[in-house]
């Protein structure tokens, strides 16, 4: 008997803002916070403690600098992040074909 | 009540679905395809003059049953690979600029990369063929001018384009490159091989540079990047 795929899930991962992150640093390969925030619509804070949980796992890398006199903050997919994140999308997927019959697929 | 996941409130197909937004909706901001259209559009416009820069003759060699000289416009030879080499500089910086006042990386490198070793590749492929006139012995005996091979240049900017289109994921430009591309193709035989036609350059430049200038014109208009991307 196979496992059900939501055991494969990565709890730090399997969340709506986590996966958020992951999703924009893999595509545009290095975000700034502010474009984090602003497009998740999370507070500094909230987002902040996201990016804690992200990069205590080794999902992601902070980077903190200036831009002019304006402080930034850089965030990367490191290579564990890529790899979740793929894993994630091909559980999601995999999920989704198990608990909807063939041809209701949503547009 | 169950939406059919072991995790109520993280619904898998809205999750999937949000990714796919996120996704889109970077790309949106990284893009600015307009502004390489713009700037290649105006190299190919500004060479238009170099087509009455003067020739000069090249090498000759023959065959048993043939004699072929080459003939070139030096500035010609200079303008292109110069101005393509800058052209990518500016279009790099300008994408890395705004890269950081929005907040997202770019996706420009390829790009600029492979239209340099383009733009080199082409300028190494024509000195060469300078120097090797009995590459032109099919076209039959005479003075053969390279200043319609150098046109081809317009051949490397598209190539480059596809790889544009392709780091930005974006189909629209594909099309467009691809649109582009067979123009310059059918450009290319308007103009008779000798190059001396009165029409054959500028047709070779113009149009292909119009397209590019409307295409820019188009994706400006797309993705009006006066309005900040949210």
């Amino acid at each position: 008997m196979t496992s059900h795929p939501a055991n494969g899930l990565d709890d730090i991962v399997h969340q709506r803002v986590r996966l958020g992150i992951l999703t924009i640093a893999h595509e545009a390969r290095r975000v700034e916070f502010s474009y984090l925030r602003d497009t998740l619509g999370l507070t500094a804070g909230n987002l902040s403690q996201h990016l804690g949980v992200l990069e205590t796992a080794g999902l992601i890398a902070i980077e903190k600098g200036y831009a002019g006199k304006r402080a930034r903050t850089w965030v990367t997919l490191t290579k564990a992040g890529q790899a979740a994140l793929e894993d994630e999308i091909a559980q999601l997927k995999l999920l989704i074909s198990r608990i909807e019959p063939a041809g209701t697929s949503p547009s | 009540m169950t939406s059919g996941t072991a995790f109520p409130g993280d619904d898998p197909r809205e999750l999937l679905s949000g990714t796919r937004e996120l996704t889109r909706q970077v790309r949106r901001t990284q893009r600015a395809t307009w502004f390489p259209l713009l700037v290649l559009a105006a190299v190919t416009f500004a060479a238009v003059p170099f087509r009455y820069s003067p020739h000069r003759l090249g090498t000759c060699a023959a065959t048993d049953t043939v004699r072929v000289c080459t003939a070139y416009p030096p500035a010609l030879l200079v303008y292109w690979p110069t101005a393509l080499v800058l052209a990518y500089v500016v279009i790099a910086a300008f994408y890395i600029r705004r890269s950081q006042a929005r907040g997202v990386g770019t996706r420009v490198r390829p790009y600029v990369v492979a239209g340099i070793i383009l733009a080199l590749a082409m300028t190494g492929s024509l000195v060469w063929t300078l120097y090797h006139p009995l590459a032109f012995t099919l076209a039959g005996p005479g003075l053969f001018s390279a200043g319609p091979a150098l046109h081809s240049y317009s051949f490397a900017i598209g190539l480059a384009l596809v790889v544009l289109a392709w780091a930005e994921r974006n189909g629209a430009l594909l099309a467009l490159a691809l649109g582009y591309l067979a123009v310059v193709l059918v450009t290319a035989t308007v103009g008779p091989v000798s190059g001396h036609g009165l029409l054959g350059w500028p047709v070779q430049l113009v149009i292909p540079g119009s397209v590019l200038l409307l295409g820019g014109i188009g994706f400006l208009l797309a993705q009006r990047p006066w309005r900040r991307a949210a």
